[in-house]
């Protein structure tokens, strides 16, 4: 009896002092708490979003904003993880063509009821349809990139070569930079993320398509032979870095920082780097050379809101402020990204800005990954497969093989 | 005294052992029969489906039959080398403890952290091991190591051998101390030289030690992950693909957590049945 007295004494204690927890947290927690799950671009991504979340919550007090910046190799993972255990935050950044995946599991809000039509009106047309599936929008576009040609004016010159505007005039030029003692004509990114892309470049511009019309692979088409073996006879005349498939994005970039590689393919954000790292590189900015036509890459990452977020009109309020002319200048110059933004894009910093001309003038031409659900496998077969040309198997046999696998993905 | 005592002493840590072991099993076999979406929502039961599905994948096939030759390469190439280095280390000779402090230092550092060190070393444009062989004059013109797998995956398979050497030759040297020294003394008296003397007397008595050594490098081996995925996550065109690899591609790239689970169960099942029967085979010869 008297073991059953103390315990009910412990459990009452227990009780009160639960009670008095869950109203000393209420007094405390009078502020909504938005969690906010950030990518990171670079050391400024992190230090931004949280002077934007004091600015936010100086005439919001009633919202406490609070951001978490993860990598982008874990992005996915993380939130993937964090959704499959009901923990994720209420709203995020993730890459537009993980959108499809989201919005397929019922994971994403739409957005069309929370937002006001001024608000969508604010982006640029172009970038805000990616995020935009079954005619709803479920992301809005944070960051924007396209594509075009850096190169190097000095190795130019050097060479005699002319800036191309066609892959004929590339592989042309190349040659003449490749002569220069420890320099390599053509910078090609031969591993990791955005492999398939590098080889997409040249695909399209021989009127190539990623889909055909009943929406199957056309990874094996005439025009993507014809990429491949040009790709495949460069590397093999020396016209490109040895080792093509140990070299990702950055490993490339750095090469042509060093001034080690006359011309590459990327994102707008290396004009930044070059100037922090590399600021007496001479360089210029052109679009990607045609073939029978044009074409750049377009990306975008969005911010989207989860549907068991249970602070829906206090993210969707912090949304409105982020997405102003004043924060998104900030942004973009900061992380050297295309202006999401249509007021943005007309503020004289940009808009009379060279480098960020020649890549807004690209945007008409620039696709963008084809939202499907799976799309990440089916880049990464893609990549294998042009891997595999790099090094120097039949182009037609391996685009063959994996447009089959690429299907079976699809379902196709 | 009861003659049960003993097992109800070790019950607790039975039942813990098995709770631990079997619930995530239980839940994988779960996962591996059904549609699981990325979310690791389940769908639905689908059967075998997960499993005639990687059966079907030559990626799978590909990858399994180099985890056969990635686990008996590194298994072999590391009992073949720290034999050798143990017997040298049990000698009495001047620095033998800085010897062995140098042969232990490796297993100090986080698989992941070395790697990622041999990935810088193999760089292809300043990587230090072409600077080496360039002034030793081996090579001309500078390799890029790991940019085809005819290269890539030989020297994976040569790291995986030199972080494994540390643990196998602990064991070794545990070994070599338990050999009573008049044997050799004996042996000394009536002639034998070091050769006849490691083969009759040091390698039957390390015999038990070696196997031990084999079944457990083959299962760190045969599930080991960070070597080959950071120098080259399994690249180029998943030529150096084992299936640890395969099923972190499946799992967290590609949302397939169904058919991961299956990669999984059979790994499983082949570690288990080369551990019961490699086991059994060990234990006849003993008697």
């Amino acid at each position: 009896m008297k073991y059953l007295s103390t315990s009910l004494k412990s459990l009452a204690t227990g009780v009160s002092l639960a009670v008095l927890g869950t109203t000393l947290s209420l007094s405390v927690q009078a502020a909504e708490e938005v969690r906010f799950t950030v990518a990171y671009y670079s050391a400024k991504t992190g230090p931004y979003y949280e002077a934007l979340a004091e600015k936010f919550e100086k005439s919001n007090p009633e919202i406490d904003i609070k951001i978490e910046v993860v990598n982008w190799d874990v992005l996915n993972q993380k939130l993937t993880t964090d959704i499959s255990s009901d923990v994720n935050a209420d709203m995020a950044i993730i890459g537009t063509r993980w959108l499809v995946d989201y919005v397929e599991q019922d994971v994403a809000e739409p957005l069309d009821g929370l937002i006001s039509e001024e608000m969508k009106q604010r982006f640029v047309p172009a970038f805000l349809s990616p995020g935009t599936l079954n005619g709803k929008v479920y992301g809005l576009p944070v960051a924007a990139s396209a594509r075009a040609m850096y190169y190097n004016k000095d190795l130019m010159q050097k060479a005699g070569a002319s800036v191309p505007t066609t892959w004929d005039q590339l592989v042309d030029s190349a040659a003449k930079i490749s002569k220069i003692d420890k320099t390599y004509g053509f910078g090609l990114q031969g591993k990791e993320v955005e492999t398939d892309v590098y080889f997409y470049y040249g695909m399209w511009s021989e009127g190539g398509s990623l889909l055909k019309k009943d929406g199957s692979s056309n990874l094996a088409s005439s025009a993507s032979v014809a990429n491949a073996k040009r790709l495949q006879s460069m590397i093999e005349n020396g016209l490109t870095q040895p080792g093509v498939t140990s070299y990702n994005r950055e490993d490339v970039q750095n090469l042509f920082k060093q001034g080690r590689v006359g011309m590459m393919i990327t994102a707008p954000f290396l004009v930044n780097q070059i100037k922090d790292e590399a600021p007496d590189l001479n360089y210029g900015i052109a679009p990607i050379p045609s073939g029978t036509s044009r074409a750049t890459y377009g990306v975008t990452d969005s911010v989207v809101l989860f549907k068991n977020s249970k602070h829906k009109q206090a993210a969707v309020k912090f949304m409105d402020f982020m997405f102003t002319t004043e924060q998104r200048a900030v942004f973009s110059s900061g992380e050297g990204f295309l202006p999401v933004l249509k007021s943005v894009s007309e503020l004289p910093e940009f808009a009379e800005n060279d480098a960020v001309k020649t890549f807004v003038n690209l945007l008409p031409e620039a696709r963008f990954a084809p939202t499907i659900a799976g799309w990440s496998e089916v880049a990464d077969i893609t990549s294998n497969a042009v891997q595999a040309i790099y090094g120097g198997a039949d182009a037609q046999s391996t685009l063959d093989k994996a447009q089959k696998r690429v299907n079976r993905v699809l379902g196709k | 005294m009861n003659r049960n005592l003993p097992l109800y002493l070790i019950l607790p840590s039975l039942l813990l052992a098995l709770f631990v072991i079997s619930y995530p099993l239980y839940e994988l076999i779960n996962l591996s029969l059904s549609d699981v979406n990325r979310f690791g929502k389940v769908r639905g039961f689908i059967g075998l489906e997960n499993f005639t599905y990687i059966f079907e994948d030559q990626l799978f096939i590909d990858a399994a039959l180099r985890t056969v030759v990635w686990t008996v390469a590194v298994v072999g190439g590391t009992i073949l080398f720290s034999v050798p280095i143990a017997v040298i280390l049990n000698t009495e000779f001047y620095g033998r403890g800085i010897a062995r402090t140098i042969l232990m230092l490796p297993w100090a550092i986080s698989l992941p952290m070395t790697a990622i060190v041999w990935r810088w070393s193999l760089n292809g444009e300043f990587g230090m091991l072409n600077a080496t062989l360039m002034n030793v004059g081996l090579i001309d013109s500078p390799i890029v190591w790991l940019a085809q797998s005819a290269t890539a995956f030989p020297v994976q398979i040569g790291l995986g051998i030199l972080v494994s050497i540390p643990f196998t030759i602990t064991i070794f040297l545990g070994g070599l101390s338990s050999i009573p020294i008049d044997l050799y003394e004996a042996a000394k008296m009536d002639g034998a030289n070091l050769w006849q003397q490691f083969k009759r007397i040091t390698y039957p008595l390390l015999r038990p030690f070696i196997n031990m050594a084999i079944v457990l490098n083959v299962i760190y081996v045969f599930n080991s992950f960070p070597i080959i995925w950071v120098l080259t996550q399994g690249g180029p065109n998943n030529e150096t693909d084992i299936l640890v690899t395969y099923l972190y591609k499946q799992a967290f790239s590609f949302g397939h957590i169904g058919q991961a689970s299956a990669v999984s169960i059979v790994m499983f099942t082949v570690l288990l049945i080369f551990t019961i029967f490699y086991a059994r085979m060990v234990m006849k010869n003993e008697k």
